[in-house]
């Protein structure tokens, strides 16, 4: 077991020194090299888990006599199996996709390195060996999204991330050395110890301890992961190879979710930390999924879909459902990680034909053809609101009946209720050829999908985090006054229900005006096609600091 | 401010009187002796500190950080390569002040300069070929040399990375060490200055290594100077691993 946890991380790194020593630059050799280690490595991450499975105990191994250790558990095996896989697709894609790019051995070297990275950071047992390994993959990131040194924009988005990442780096240095200074040791499992005994032994910053220690590691999080304002390099990153996008909106990006997941008994703690995270992610998946709506650009859009869903794994977080956070990485990795690496494919193919199928659904959303019937909307009506409600409601019941009695899981049930209630009224307004046989497959698609979701979110819970009073507490720290939330929730239910009446008012309105939006809306329109001036903000800081060295160097004559 | 101190406020550099080593090196021609003189200079400011052993206030944890953060942020538009490692060290060795007031042994204090002003020298190093290569060593004026030069590439890239304190440089755990024994509020500020490096390094970086640049016909660094700059860098890590102890 500990000889499979050094060779996670290791296994990538003999791969990139062999093909940068010996490959002697031929390409297919140097594929091959990469992509068969890339398979160990995915082989390796499966025993790591197997093992874990049949032994279910977390082990550290020391390489070095003060840090250098790596720390398997739980979240550690699942993520090393995520990274593992994701890294294989992207080394298999890779050596056919970049054959005709200049820097090919270069490509696969920095490729080998971030999964060393990524490894390392995943299994990291100690706060030194975390703060490398999360200090690398920014660096190696900004050379991986510049690899095409000759054009200008991907050098400046390189740039951008690069910047963000330092921002997000920065903080967790903090974090990590205050909570060295309080506990007196790096190692994370023993670190973790010291803390369950004395959570608060003094404050900084005005703050408890915790407090401060979990929202640095929230604001590395936030960077990392793209929340709202420091997301503004995601969407660029598109400059870069599609690969390195596969593996950056597939694995990296996701890092945010880890980070505060590995530092969960931190957060135990830090109630008032959490609530900013649910804070922040919220008003960044609002913001991802506005700004994705507005996009003409398909990979901006996918760009700031993920903005959207790296905000909805934070709001996961900040109601306490951790393990449904690492859950949403993952499931959201696979998926992205498909889709970008499907695109280039896709548009091929549509330039040939548009391969759509012309179903009601087609003819509805693309012709805009109003066909057949529609079912009574009182019927509709109450299918929307109950069925999505009794399907959420009998479905956490059944993985555990007290699961439902927390704040985050009444949060999430809310979001739930939203998603299949608006799934559910966009096929009463299908107008399809038969209304009742649409909507009897949607629900049972529904009943798929959220049954599905809640039995493996379940699974994964226990999984990673076997210690149930953990997962109690997370959520009890996650809670807020009573009262509180339920004005909350209540606010909500009339903004989302507003919403909705807003929306239909407007559909049912359309071509009835003159045509002409108000002046309201076109202000409304142009703030988020400028993404509401944040790139506008920092570009006018950089340029002022950029001119205040200028000023500096010519005023002390460049000595 | 004591006689004593300002004599070592002039090794260890401390501004304005950071501006006399810049001055000496901007004046000096050759990069092996301005290498040298990077690496000498804040050695001999730690002989004379703990030579003189003066009492060190408070305040001066302050006026260093100050002048870690004027350095760095000069740094973000110096184009000129052997400007900008002077400047760097200028900025890193200030704040080997920190653990000065902090009363570290004189082994540490000669490691911490050490760990900076080796890859500053190094850069300082790697100017000699770029100008024999491109008749100047200055950022922007011809750019690409990955796509020209990719050994020469490799090495300029490697070398600013160790200057700004990458993970497995040394630079990295002394950083590290420093900022568990500094003050909260002064450990912010050494971290303000360590994000103007990493933002001065991309700079300096893609005014060399990427764009489409200038033709010019000039050859590669050569096989044996890569190797000699590779070992240099390696036995780096390698030693920093060895003696930092990973900083926390």
């Amino acid at each position: 077991m500990d000889k499979l946890t050094i060779l996670l991380p290791a296994i990538p790194l003999l791969s990139a020194v062999i093909i940068s020593l010996f490959a002697g630059g031929q390409r297919r050799r140097v594929a091959r090299i990469s992509t068969g280690f890339s398979t160990l490595t995915l082989l390796v991450a499966i025993a790591t888990l197997a093992l874990y499975l049949r032994h279910p105990q977390p082990t550290q191994v020391w390489l070095g006599a003060s840090w250098g250790s790596l720390y398997l558990d739980p979240l550690a095996c699942i993520m090393a199996l995520g990274v593992a896989g994701i890294s294989l697709v992207v080394h298999a894609y890779s050596a056919r996709y970049m054959a005709e790019e200049s820097g090919y051995t270069r490509f696969y070297l920095l490729l080998d390195l971030m999964a060393a990275s990524i490894l390392l950071m995943v299994t990291a047992g100690d706060l030194v060996t975390l703060l490398v390994a999360w200090h690398l993959i920014g660096v190696l990131l900004y050379f991986m999204l510049g690899h095409d040194t000759r054009r200008a924009t991907a050098q400046r988005y390189a740039f951008w991330t690069f910047f963000t990442y330092r921002l997000g780096d920065l903080p967790l240095i903090l974090a990590a050395v205050l909570l060295y200074q309080a506990y007196g040791t790096s190692s994370l499992p023993l670190l973790f110890e010291r803390i369950a005994a004395a959570p608060d032994p003094h404050t900084v910053f005005g703050l408890p301890l915790m407090t401060t220690v979990g929202l640095l590691i929230a604001l590395a999080g936030f960077a990392r992961s793209a929340q709202f304002p420091l997301h503004t390099w995601l969407p660029y990153t598109m400059e870069g190879p599609t690969p390195v996008s596969a593996l950056m909106h597939a694995g990296i990006v996701n890092a945010g979710g880890f980070i505060i997941n590995r530092f969960a008994p931190v957060f135990v703690h830090s109630g008032d930390a959490l609530h900013v995270v649910f804070a922040v992610g919220l008003v960044t998946a609002i913001l991802g999924s506005v700004l994705m709506l507005t996009q003409n650009d398909i990979k901006k859009a996918l760009g700031y879909s993920t903005m959207g869903q790296m905000g909805f794994m934070f709001v996961e977080c900040g109601v306490g459902a951790f393990s449904l956070a690492v859950y949403h990485l993952i499931a959201h990795g696979l998926f992205k990680g498909t889709l970008f690496l499907s695109a280039g494919g896709v548009i091929g193919d549509a330039r040939k034909h548009d391969g759509v199928p012309h179903d009601e659904v087609y003819t509805f959303v693309v012709e805009r053809r109003p066909v057949a019937s529609r079912m009574p909307w009182v019927v509709a009506a109450i299918i929307t609101v109950v069925v999505p409600v009794a399907l959420l409601a009998l479905s956490h019941w059944l993985v555990g009946g007290r699961f439902v009695q927390q704040q985050g899981a009444v949060i999430l049930l809310f979001f739930g209720w939203v998603t299949g209630a608006q799934v559910l009224f966009a096929t009463y307004r299908l107008r399809a050829e038969s209304p009742w046989k649409t909507m009897a497959l949607i629900i049972l698609s529904l009943i798929v999908v959220v049954a599905g979701y809640t039995v493996i979110e379940h699974a994964f819970d226990l999984f990673l985090y076997p210690d149930r009073a953990l997962s109690e507490r997370i959520f009890v720290a996650a809670s807020i006054p009573l009262a509180t939330f339920e004005i909350l929730v209540a606010i909500l239910t009339v903004a989302t229900v507003a919403g909705w009446l807003a929306a239909y008012y407007t559909n049912a309105k359309r071509g009835k005006g003159d045509g002409r939006p108000s002046a309201l809306r076109l202000a409304f329109y142009s703030l988020i096609s400028r993404e509401f001036y944040i790139a506008d903000i920092y570009a006018w800081l950089t340029q002022t600091v950029l001119g205040l060295s200028q000023r500096l160097n010519v005023w002390s004559r460049w000595v | 401010m004591t006689l004593k101190l300002t004599l070592i406020a002039l090794f260890l550099p401390l501004f304005p009187l950071s501006m006399v080593q810049n001055l000496i090196l901007a004046r000096l021609r050759a990069p092996i002796v301005r290498a040298a003189l990077l690496l000498l200079w804040p050695q001999l400011g730690v002989a004379l500190l703990y030579t003189l052993q003066p009492q060190i206030p408070a305040f001066i944890v302050t006026w260093a950080l100050l002048s870690a953060g004027f350095y760095a942020l000069r740094l973000l538009t110096v184009r000129d390569l052997g400007l900008w490692a002077a400047f760097l060290a200028s900025s890193a060795l200030a704040l080997s002040w920190g653990l000065a007031v902090r009363g570290v042994d004189v082994t540490t204090l000669r490691l911490f300069v050490f760990w900076f002003s080796l890859p500053a020298a190094l850069l300082v190093l790697l100017t000699g070929p770029l100008v024999r290569r491109l008749g100047a060593a200055y950022a922007g004026l011809f750019t690409g040399i990955v796509e020209r030069q990719p050994r020469l590439a490799v090495v300029l890239t490697a070398v600013v990375l160790s200057t700004i304190a990458t993970p497995p440089f040394p630079g990295f755990f002394a950083l590290l060490d420093l900022l568990r024994g500094l003050g909260n509020a002064a450990a912010v500020g050494v971290l303000g200055v360590w994000l103007l490096w990493g933002w001065a390094a991309t700079r300096i970086l893609q005014g060399f290594v990427a764009g489409s640049g200038r033709e010019i016909v000039a050859p590669d660094l050569a096989k044996s100077s890569m190797l000699t700059y590779t070992a240099v860098l390696a036995v780096l890590v390698a030693v920093g691993l060895q003696f930092t102890g990973g900083g926390l």
